[in-house]
């Protein structure tokens, strides 16, 4: 009885710790947000990019405050980093002159566990609910040679 | 006066190791021409960036185990569980207790596997737990440097070698840099200058002081204390000798994992091949600079410690460079006094030992012309 008891405090323990590490995994984790601003076809049909569009992102990595705004321009492709499962968006689309304001678009996006996403923003100027692209992986990194026996730490 | 004579060189005698550095210190000060200020910022962020890694040494030496140069065990773990966080992309406070959550198994795994080699090795628990460090750098080196990104899943192109799987030699950590000591921002106005206090990380030191101070009192922590007196009349009490000695291991490899994750959230990279190399020495050369031995150390010299040994690497290259106008110098001058001393501290303690094990002796025989002897 006694041993039964044990091992149940003991896979309640591990259970317990295994869903604070998921709960971690899923508030801490780092998005990367890719904003497309490129001419996209759907259905036969070509979306055109924007001539011109700011885009600001609220999360906790901006102190849950809009971040400074990122300007697009057509055919443009820009990333934001977010952090925690999720976002808010927010698109101000400008006329071809580049001065008004024609049109502001507000979303929040639950990227959950994925660690990065793609938005099409002709696709979320067309309100349609495919405005999530594949992500197109990461940032290129500069390569590195492996480390030699004596660079390895040996002492 | 004669008693009180003999006290004051007895305590020379016993402080000998910090007084020295303050010495050191009070020379080398005024010749680096560092602001107050400056001076308090600097050993604020180092008592807090290293505290940690030192008080982890406090609870081996309390079972007579002397100092646990194994710690680097605890500390390889503790980068792994940075590695994954980073691979992972888990950032900011979050980030830091995953990896505490991903180096806990792995240091409690390699703190049972060097408490029982050290039992096999008792009296030279020291030396074994040196070699045991290179040791296990061997197998750190071959999960990181050939299994992560090959048997164990790696996937950011940002950590990977070109070649597609082992580490790079430098991990950024920007996600979770220095989020611990930014937690709380508290700074004040300190003699012309503004200091800034890892307030988050004082307090988790605390936190841990409080943690030796209660653990002490617990009926483990008496075992341990009565081992480190004693493993005959331990073992005779029914204290399960090796098995306290393997949980005193654990229990400091584990909070050297938290320790060097403590330590790199400050920095802010890790140096994936070297950083966990000097954790050990480092710690063990504060410790013995505070006044702390092989077999007695409290959490007064922890603190005692890290100011006196950080005061001179602040502080050494500027004076020598004022004083000679190489600050090369002063940075040898540090290296060489900082390790001479831990030498000598250790000569002095083996020293102590046999000199007080030959007392013990002799008093056993009893005085000359005993009537034991002269019955014989």
């Amino acid at each position: 009885m006694k041993t039964i008891m044990r091992f149940l405090q003991r896979t309640a323990l591990l259970a317990l710790l295994l869903a604070l590490g998921t709960w971690l995994f899923y508030i801490g984790r780092e998005h990367q947000i890719f904003l497309d601003n490129k001419s996209i076809e759907r259905d036969g049909k070509n979306f055109r990019a924007l001539e011109q569009v700011n885009v600001s992102v609220k999360s906790k990595s901006h102190g849950d405050a809009w971040g400074e705004p990122i300007e697009l321009l057509a055919r443009d492709r820009d990333v934001v980093v977010t952090v925690g499962p999720k976002f808010s968006l927010k698109a101000e689309i400008l006329d071809s002159m580049g001065g008004d304001v024609e049109r502001v678009i507000e979303i929040t996006l639950e990227p959950g566990f994925q660690k990065d996403l793609m938005l099409s923003l002709p696709l979320l100027n067309a309100a349609r609910g495919d405005f999530i692209l594949p992500s197109p992986g990461g940032v290129p990194v500069p390569e590195e040679p492996a480390p030699a026996a004596e660079q390895a730490g040996n002492p | 006066m004669n008693k009180t004579g003999k006290s004051f060189w007895a305590l020379l005698a016993d402080n000998a190791v910090p007084i020295v550095f303050i010495v050191i210190s009070a020379i080398a000060i005024p010749l680096s021409g560092f602001s107050a200020s400056y001076l308090v910022q600097e050993l604020l962020v180092r008592i807090g960036r290293n505290s940690f890694l030192i008080l982890s040494l406090l609870i081996p030496i309390m079972a007579g185990m002397g100092l646990n140069f194994g710690m680097v065990l605890g500390a390889m773990a503790g980068q792994i569980g940075l590695i994954m966080v980073s691979d992972w992309a888990i950032v900011g406070i979050p980030g830091m207790v995953l990896a505490m959550m991903v180096g806990t198994p792995i240091a409690a795994v390699l703190g049972v596997f060097c408490g029982s080699v050290l039992n096999r090795a008792k009296g030279q628990e020291m030396v074994t737990g040196y070699i045991l460090g290179f040791f296990i750098n061997g197998v750190y080196q071959l999960v990181v440097l050939y299994l992560m990104g090959w048997v164990i899943p790696v996937t950011n192109p940002v950590l990977l070698l070109s070649r597609g799987y082992g580490i790079r030699n430098a991990v950024s950590l920007i996600g979770i840099r220095g989020v611990l000591d930014n937690l709380i921002p508290v700074s004040f106005p300190f003699m012309g200058g503004v200091v800034r206090i890892p307030l988050a990380t004082l307090l988790v030191i605390a936190a841990f002081c409080f943690f030796i101070v209660w653990f002490r009192r617990t009926k483990l922590g008496q075992d341990m204390r009565a081992i480190g007196q004693s493993q005959p009349v331990s073992d005779s009490a029914g204290i399960a000798v090796n098995k306290t000695r393997i949980i005193a291991i654990v229990i400091s490899t584990v909070l050297a994992c938290y320790g060097q994750i403590i330590y790199l959230q400050n920095m802010g990279t890790l140096n994936t091949y070297n950083s966990h190399d000097q954790a050990g020495m480092f710690s063990i050369a504060a410790l013995l600079i505070g006044g702390a031995s092989v077999s007695r150390a409290s959490i007064a010299n922890v603190f005692v410690g890290v100011i006196l040994f950080h005061l001179m690497f602040i502080v050494a290259p500027m004076a020598g460079k004022n004083l000679i106008g190489q600050a090369q110098i002063g940075e040898y001058f540090r290296v060489f006094v900082s390790y001479g001393i831990i030498a000598i501290a250790l000569v002095l303690h083996a020293w102590k030992r046999n000199r007080d094990r030959e007392a013990a002796r002799r008093s056993l025989r009893g005085p000359a012309g005993s009537p034991a002897k002269e019955a014989a």
